[in-house]
């Protein structure tokens, strides 16, 4: 038992709980203080322990069902296959289990009397009866059957099924550590014999192959799932933003809601409001009245420190859109850490769209402003309305961060306007989807506005995102 | 440390019936999570809506093993100082002024400085001691004998710094205090840690605690805690209120009502002389119910098909 915990333990880290080596042992404890005759019990009080907020006790409750499932419906599955196949002998199946030898003679007695002739006229099949798989087939010892699937699966290590395509592999891999081959030898025999007792033993196969079949299949359910996402999620942070497919664009969404989970995880100790300034003699003196004249208690002033704040200014024409999407979902989705996050977009005119995140969720919000600010990018003019809207707001606590692939349709670039920005911000970051080859080559004007930015950055898949908030946040502290 | 042993804590169903006897009606889950900690000596983390009895729980608990409730109110600011021990000033300076004359005599005949210092250090260090320690709510957990429930109460209130603070508290039931060296607890007490989930609690105090999540109840525990609580309602009565507060838990409202409210509005029912719901009546008490004129209002405006309901049901 100690060692399916251990193993269910590990289903739970597939599936994104996260359970410490420590937890592992308060688990076990749980178990044996509980023990494991009350199954809701036992859930409730691993739970406890390895489940940490309300969403991990969700994932932890179907987990617990799936897996600890399995050898219960082993038993259900085979009874209703046996009680399809047999007709006759059903309703003896729950004795056959209390005494399994005894009842699985009278229970099966015309099936078993079929065999033992076959048995009586060849050696090979005489052979095959007295197998231990056969036995438990024949006596339908239910509890051997299952203890049987589980080694053969240990045998074959199933835990590292990772594909769809290994099950068909994996089953036969299962069979083979079973025995199987020697009924299918004895079943080609039968054939060619045209024997009475080929149908009996070829339903023998066929049950025992749909229960290996269940088995792998509950087996890559628990266990592969959880790496498959993992390795999806992977990929979609490796791909670059404007090349990910429609249909993978809500696995994105969630992609980025965790990640920021993650950041604002990272950065959720408060900021520190104030700084230490100097004495404070008046009041300190005024403390140490109470200890007569002693000063024990020393008052210090404080001087607040600026809150920060971010501008960011994204290009929404077509060639960059997507970009822009996914940096306004992560910056608005790290808001609980990040406070302040003012948005500006443009192509061919800029306008401030903070309201529409107020007002609408944020994909939401993400489509208006598409809608509402499309076009040909006009990066001179843009530049000039951001000025005129924000450049007074702009402090040595900002931040502005431009997405944007500067190509400007070879319009005026307005560098000094950049420079202005860049001299009164805390620091200019330019993001640009474009790989740094690219940057300067037509009439992308990159090359000159990085000399207005205090840190330039490629940026086109998740993964360089979520490094560029993170440093971001770092930053802003 | 001592371990003690409490009958009413033997098994799951002999926590839910003793929890029973004292009023307090809770699910299996949560009689599990009080038999777990105490089997395995670890502190309790309360999450769930307010007014579902979070604190109720430490409460029951230490009424029904007799044991002292000690409570740390959490809230922004907290520190050492208030929650863990500190140093009597007052009484140190004072005595400092009494033994004055004292050290006279003491130092009496000592040859230099490095003489005086030398008689002085034999004395150790006095004003240190147990004897000028003030001890705080988690110290005085730690210092009681035959055990004691202490009940960490709103843990989001207070600081990120604080959590940190309670971790050595929680994992080895011992305090170090810099001028006296580790104070052990004699008997480990039994914690509990409420939250209200305003924010994140950190893993490491996560990884040190039980996680328990006390949900609203369904309705048959409900009833059976408005049973125990207000035993005078009425059972049609008491069905039917029970039915309309959880289906009001299911309208968009700023504050659920709690447990707690409901029994409040049980109790003022009983006082109205109410044996069945009608609408005047609910609208007439509903602000006991709810605590916000926007809430009120959005009940108001479904208060005909939610009585409807909760008589019918």
């Amino acid at each position: 038992m100690q060692s399916n915990l251990v193993s269910f333990i590990q289903v739970l880290r597939s599936h994104d709980v996260r359970v410490s080596p420590a937890e592992t042992l308060d688990a076990m404890t749980v178990a044996k203080a509980l023990g494991y005759a009350d199954r809701t019990l036992l859930r409730d009080g691993l739970g406890m322990t390895l489940a940490k907020t309300p969403e991990e006790e969700v994932v932890f409750n179907r987990c617990f069902d799936q897996f600890f499932q399995q050898s219960l419906s082993d038993f259900e599955l085979n009874e209703s296959t046996n009680d399809g196949a047999q007709g006759d002998s059903d309703g003896e199946d729950d004795s056959s289990e209390a005494n399994p030898s005894e009842a699985g003679e009278n229970a099966q007695g015309d099936s078993e009397s079929l065999l033992e002739q076959a048995a009586a006229e060849s050696e090979q099949i005489q052979e095959l009866m007295q197998s231990d798989l056969m036995q438990n087939l024949v006596q339908n010892n239910r509890t051997e059957l299952t203890m049987a699937i589980g080694k053969a699966a240990q045998d074959a290590n199933l835990q590292q099924i990772k594909m769809f395509t290994q099950k068909g592999q994996f089953t036969r891999k299962m069979l083979d550590a079973m025995g199987e081959e020697q009924l299918r030898a004895a079943i080609i025999d039968l054939e060619r014999q045209d024997s009475p007792a080929l149908a009996e033993l070829q339903r023998y196969r066929d049950l025992l192959r749909e229960q290996v079949r269940d088995y792998v299949d509950r087996e890559y359910l628990l266990n592969a799932e959880g790496q498959n996402k993992q390795f999806m999620e992977d990929i979609l942070s490796k791909t670059r933003l404007s090349n990910i497919e429609h249909t993978y664009l809500h696995r994105v969404h969630e992609l980025v809601q965790k990640m920021a989970r993650k950041l604002a995880a990272r950065y959720s100790r408060k900021r520190i409001r104030t700084r230490r300034g100097q004495l404070h003699m008046a009041k300190t003196l005024r403390r140490g009245v109470a200890s007569d004249g002693v000063l024990f208690h020393t008052y210090w002033r404080k001087t607040n420190k600026d809150k920060p704040q971010v501008l960011a200014v994204c290009d929404v024409s077509g060639s960059v859109a997507a970009y822009a999407k996914f940096l306004l979902m992560f910056l608005y989705a790290v808001q609980d850490v990040l406070p302040r996050v003012r948005s500006f977009a443009f192509s061919s005119h800029l306008g401030e769209v903070s309201h529409l995140f107020d007002e609408h969720p944020v994909d939401k919000a993400i489509e208006l402003v598409n809608w509402q600010y499309g076009g040909a990018t006009d990066y001179g003019g843009s530049l000039m309305d951001f000025a005129n809207l924000a450049l007074d707001d702009i402090n040595s606590s900002t931040t502005v961060i431009i997405l944007g692939d500067a190509r400007n349709n070879r319009g005026d670039p307005k560098l000094e306007i950049m420079q202005s920005i860049y001299q009164r911000a805390k620091q200019v970051i330019w993001l640009n989807p474009e790989s740094r080859r690219a940057w300067g080559s037509g009439d992308s004007e990159m090359l000159r506005y990085q000399s207005a930015c205090h840190f330039t950055a490629e940026c086109n898949n998740l993964k360089q995102l979520e490094r560029i908030v993170d440093q971001l946040l770092k930053s802003t502290r | 440390m001592n371990t003690l042993d409490f009958p009413q804590l033997a098994s799951v169903e002999a926590i839910q019936s003793g929890f029973e006897s004292y009023g307090y009606i809770c699910s299996k889950k949560i009689a599990t999570a009080v038999f777990l900690a105490f089997q395995l000596r670890k502190p309790i983390l309360v999450e769930g809506p307010p007014g579902v009895g979070k604190t109720e729980l430490a409460k029951t608990t230490a009424e029904m093993l007799a044991l002292p409730l000690i409570r740390l109110q959490c809230y922004e600011g907290l520190d050492e100082a208030k929650a863990l021990y500190e140093w009597k000033y007052g009484k140190q300076l004072l005595y400092t002024q009494v033994l004055k004359e004292k050290l006279g005599d003491l130092l009496q005949g000592a040859q230099g400085l490095a003489e005086s210092i030398e008689r002085l250090h034999q004395f150790g260090d006095i004003f240190y001691s147990e004897d000028f320690l003030e001890p705080r709510p988690l110290l005085k957990a730690m210092q009681e004998d035959e055990g004691a429930i202490l009940l960490i109460d709103e843990i989001d209130k207070s600081d990120y710094e604080f959590e940190s603070l309670l971790l050595e508290i929680l994992s080895d039931y011992q305090i170090s205090i810099p001028e006296i060296g580790t104070i052990k607890a004699r008997t480990a007490p039994m914690v509990f840690l409420t939250s209200n989930n305003t924010r994140d609690i950190s893993d490491a105090l996560k990884r040190r605690c039980l996680h328990l999540y006390i949900p609203f109840p369904t309705v048959e525990l409900e009833e059976r805690i408005v049973l125990s609580r207000v035993p005078d309602v009425d059972a049609q009565l008491r069905h039917q209120l029970v039915d309309f507060v959880h289906s009001v838990r299911d309208l968009d409202l700023k504050k659920t009502p709690a447990i707690s409210e409901t029994i409040d509005w049980a109790r003022s029912l009983l006082l109205l002389h109410a044996d069945h719901l009608d609408e005047e009546l609910v609208r007439s008490s509903l602000n006991v119910l709810l605590k916000f004129e926007d809430d009120i209002e959005t009940a108001e405006a479904e208060l005909r098909v939610l009585v409807k309901h909760a008589v019918e049901s």
